[in-house]
């Protein structure tokens, strides 16, 4: 009975949807069919944002990261804190289990052996990533993400490995903070919250783009260590400090 | 003056530095939240531009009116709230200081999809702090809710999006009123089904009895005060100013409103246990609100959000220590507990009957001009909320009759029958009770210095004009 | 359209929701509506053509609507935050219930 209403309820209401959005006299861009040059992303693309800068802006080549980072810097913020808050949850939900998870299984060679190998490349991959978020796909986000990635796999190889964390909690407040403070930075020498007070640089090049790839590190590091021990908190429990 | 960014930017710093200074994390927490209370005086009005980038390309804070008595009024509440759980902060500090940026931001942003970024700050931050009452079910349920009212209220700003091709929210109200009907629709209905999971509307309210019936002095005052004035200033700034709906969907949103009001009061005045009774009194009073909103009554509604706030902080601290006490809030068993505690009394009382609108209180002033301002709509909304009004005014006559007086409703009070409960720790509370206790007082008499503020707050809500001036033309 | 597809993938997450009583299914059900939102969401940038928003790659000017790029990777890692605490929640309620079952669970709003 109640996956009927839920059925009809879900009906309804994609019904509702689907005849509003895409009507006839509907303003919504159907699939495809916007244009750059009705929308703000036409001055991201440009980066003719503020003609009193010196043009290109941001030297970023990477569009979208320029926006994370540098245009709409202040969401990246907030998200930032969003997963350092769920990080910090998870701590303190697992503290109440106060209990360390074994595995029915032990670690066995190849996951042993293979993680030693692994480890390393997975590491590297995710910090060149987060280093050339201003230039290719990706950033501190995906990097970051890949080195927790790498901690689960020593977190599932060894364990031993599970106590040592502590050094996380550091990095993630001292990455935080130093975003805070580039944004202060920014705001005492140009006026602006995270502004851009350093020079752009040349399209193209590893040092360019100005805070982006600072702030872009910055996240990456965050990123991967609350990933970490968002993970590490799901295996042993909170830290006692 | 003081630049309105810092009031989430060293929020933010402290709870950063906190993770790895544990220890002078309390320092922080303390010396943050009075550093928002007092800078809120000196807030520097204006539009603020995040890195520099002009709107509508960049992020941009706005401080006019409106958001600056909000500001001042949720950081005020925000140092009391801390006062009245300064027992229960435990490891709760550094995401209490994180929900100090996180409401600031909400209320300053100027930007759709940054408001939802705070907004998912501080439900994030809410499910963590009501976890701490053990409850793990009814967090599950508010995780659940609050996630399924921001996906909505995401999905509506990104139809907004799709069809305008901006997120700001002046240009987006300037262009606002050309879309196309379907459009228009469809993003109201979604963004005020999101937010209306954190304003606590009926069809979306079923976590909030589970939340706010297992509060401590810690989360009580600061879902029902904080948290719950910062969603209804930014509904009122959303549906008053930004999307402004046309005939037909306010009549809905009204309706909803209304309903909700009348409900909740109903189930209040049918509750047994005091935390209870509290919670159906806030969702009726978000109810109340967001009718008077919808109905262009500005004024009112602002009157009535700061004089509901300030109440319920009283309220809820009492309520939540009581239980903290003695495990143990059915108001039977507390006949009589204002007698031990007698500050603590005044200061209950006189918020209780400022929430109600007696005349010599504050809150008489609210119910005067929601009456005046519906009564100039048509005739069933006045008097649906004067039902409403009398329902509420009967269970917390009765409720404050119950507190003072020990014994049975109806007989000659005896000292026997007065309550066992006791109030631990409760130096605190009886700062808070006194102190708000005054400030009912003093506004009830003299209340030219709020209402002046509130009306230019009000003005500046409903001025859509200067707003837009201020974010687009600026600088 | 594939865009239709978003939504309605979108719906099917609220149907798990609303139907399901399990918890975890239900954290399945809240994972799979976000990822049909942030499918909607970056459909709407979308443009026929259109090569990525990447100057390096030599396509000058002719590019997709780089905006919801950006906010898709906000909302993807807030969705992150919300599940990993989903899951702690949903790990101490087996604790303290010793399951996972709504309707099996009992006594929470009694007292």
């Amino acid at each position: 009975m109640k996956k009927i209403i839920a059925i009809l309820l879900t009906v309804a209401v994609a019904l509702f949807v689907f005849t509003n959005l895409y009507s006839g006299d509907s303003d919504f861009k159907a699939f495809g069919e916007k244009s750059l040059e009705e929308t703000v992303s036409k001055e991201f693309v440009n980066k003719t944002v503020d003609p009193q800068r010196v043009q290109p802006e941001t030297g970023s080549a990477n569009i979208v990261t320029s926006i994370v980072v540098n245009y709409r810097g202040f969401d990246t913020m907030g998200e930032v804190t969003v997963l350092f808050v769920s990080a910090l949850g998870v701590a303190l939900l697992g503290g109440v289990l106060r209990k360390k998870v074994t595995f029915r299984y032990k670690p066995g060679f190849i996951i042993n052996q293979g993680m030693k190998i692994i480890v390393g490349i997975i590491l590297i991959s995710g910090i060149y990533i987060f280093v050339h978020g201003h230039l290719t796909p990706g950033g501190g986000f995906p990097g970051g993400a890949m080195i927790g990635s790498a901690f689960l796999l020593m977190y599932l190889s060894d364990d031993k490995f599970r106590t040592r964390i502590a050094a996380f909690k550091v990095l993630e407040g001292l990455a935080g903070s130093l975003i805070m403070i580039v944004g202060l930075v920014g705001l005492s020498t140009g006026g602006y919250f995270l502004y851009n007070f350093l020079p752009n640089g040349e399209i193209g090049q590893l040092l360019s783009a100005g805070i982006v790839p600072v702030l872009y590190v910055l996240v990456g590091l965050k990123v991967g260590s609350e990933v970490s021990n968002i993970l590490g908190d799901f295996f042993i429990g909170e830290v006692e400090e | 003056m003081i630049n309105p960014v810092l009031l989430i930017a060293i929020p933010l710093l402290a709870a950063f530095i906190s993770v790895f200074i544990q220890k002078l994390s309390w320092v922080l927490l303390f010396g943050v939240s009075i550093f928002t209370a007092i800078s809120g005086f000196f807030l520097q009005k204006g539009m603020f531009m995040i890195g520099g980038w002009k709107p509508p390309f960049g992020i941009n804070l706005m401080i006019d009116d409106y958001s600056f008595i909000i500001i001042i009024v949720i950081n005020l509440l925000f140092f009391l709230t801390l006062l009245s759980g300064m027992w229960e902060l435990k490891k709760n500090k550094t995401i209490l200081m994180v929900i100090l940026a996180g409401i600031n931001g909400l209320v300053m942003t100027g930007d759709l999809f940054n408001l939802f970024v705070f907004l998912e700050i501080i439900t994030i931050s809410g499910y963590i702090l009501a976890a701490s009452s053990d409850k793990y079910y009814s967090v599950f349920k508010y995780l659940v809710l609050g996630t399924l009212g921001s996906s909505l209220y995401l999905f509506g700003i990104m139809v907004l999006y799709g069809t305008l091709g901006t997120l700001n929210m002046a240009d987006i109200s300037q262009q606002f009123p050309n879309v196309s009907g379907s459009v228009k629709i469809i993003s109201l209905t979604f963004v005020f089904a999101g937010l209306g999971v954190e304003a606590k509307l009926l069809p979306f309210n079923a976590w909030v009895k589970g939340i706010y019936g297992n509060t401590t002095p810690l989360t009580g005052p600061l879902f029902s005060t904080v948290f719950a004035t910062g969603a209804i200033a930014v509904f009122g700034r959303i549906f008053g100013q930004i999307l402004v709906p046309d005939s037909t969907l306010i009549f809905a949103f009204i309706a909803l409103g209304l309903i909700t009001f009348i409900f909740a009061e109903t189930s209040a005045m049918a509750s047994k246990k005091l935390r209870e009774l509290l919670t159906f009194s806030s969702i009726g009073q978000a109810g109340l609100i967001i009718t008077m909103f919808m109905i262009g009554g500005f004024y009112a509604a602002l009157i009535q959000l700061i004089n509901n706030a300030f109440a319920k902080t009283i309220l809820f601290s009492y309520a939540t220590k009581a239980y903290k006490s003695n495990g143990d809030d059915t108001i039977n068993n507390m006949s009589g507990l204002f007698r031990k505690n007698v500050m603590m009394g005044f200061g209950f009382t006189v918020a209780t009957l400022s929430l109600i609108g007696l005349p010599l209180f504050f809150g008489f002033y609210a119910k005067i001009n929601m009456l005046q301002s519906a009564f100039a709509l048509n005739m069933w909304i006045p008097a649906l909320i004067i039902l409403g009004s009398i329902i509420e005014g009967i269970y917390y006559i009765r409720l404050l009759v119950k507190l003072w007086n020990p014994g049975e409703e109806g007989q000659e009070s005896s000292e026997l029958a007065q309550s066992q409960f006791v109030i631990k720790n409760g130096f605190s509370l009886s700062l808070i009770a006194v102190l708000i206790g005054i400030i009912f007082v003093v506004s009830g008499i003299i209340p030219d210095f709020l209402t002046e503020n509130i009306a230019k707050a009000a003005d500046s809500l409903s001025d859509a004009a200067t707003y837009l001036s201020t974010v687009l033309g600026g600088i | 359209m594939s865009q239709y597809l978003y939504i309605a993938l979108m719906f099917v997450g609220i149907y798990g929701l609303l139907s399901q009583k399990n918890i975890l299914k239900m954290i399945i059900s809240l994972n799979i509506m976000e990822l049909g939102l942030n499918l909607f969401i970056i459909s709407t940038g979308y443009i026929k053509e259109a090569k990525a928003p990447i100057i390096l790659f030599g396509n000058e000017g002719n590019y997709v609507d780089p905006l919801p790029q950006a906010i898709v990777l906000t909302a993807i890692v807030i969705g992150l935050g919300v599940t990993a605490v989903a899951l702690m929640l949903a790990r101490n309620i087996y604790k303290t219930y010793g399951t996972y079952e709504i309707d099996e669970i009992r006594g929470e709003n009694d007292d």
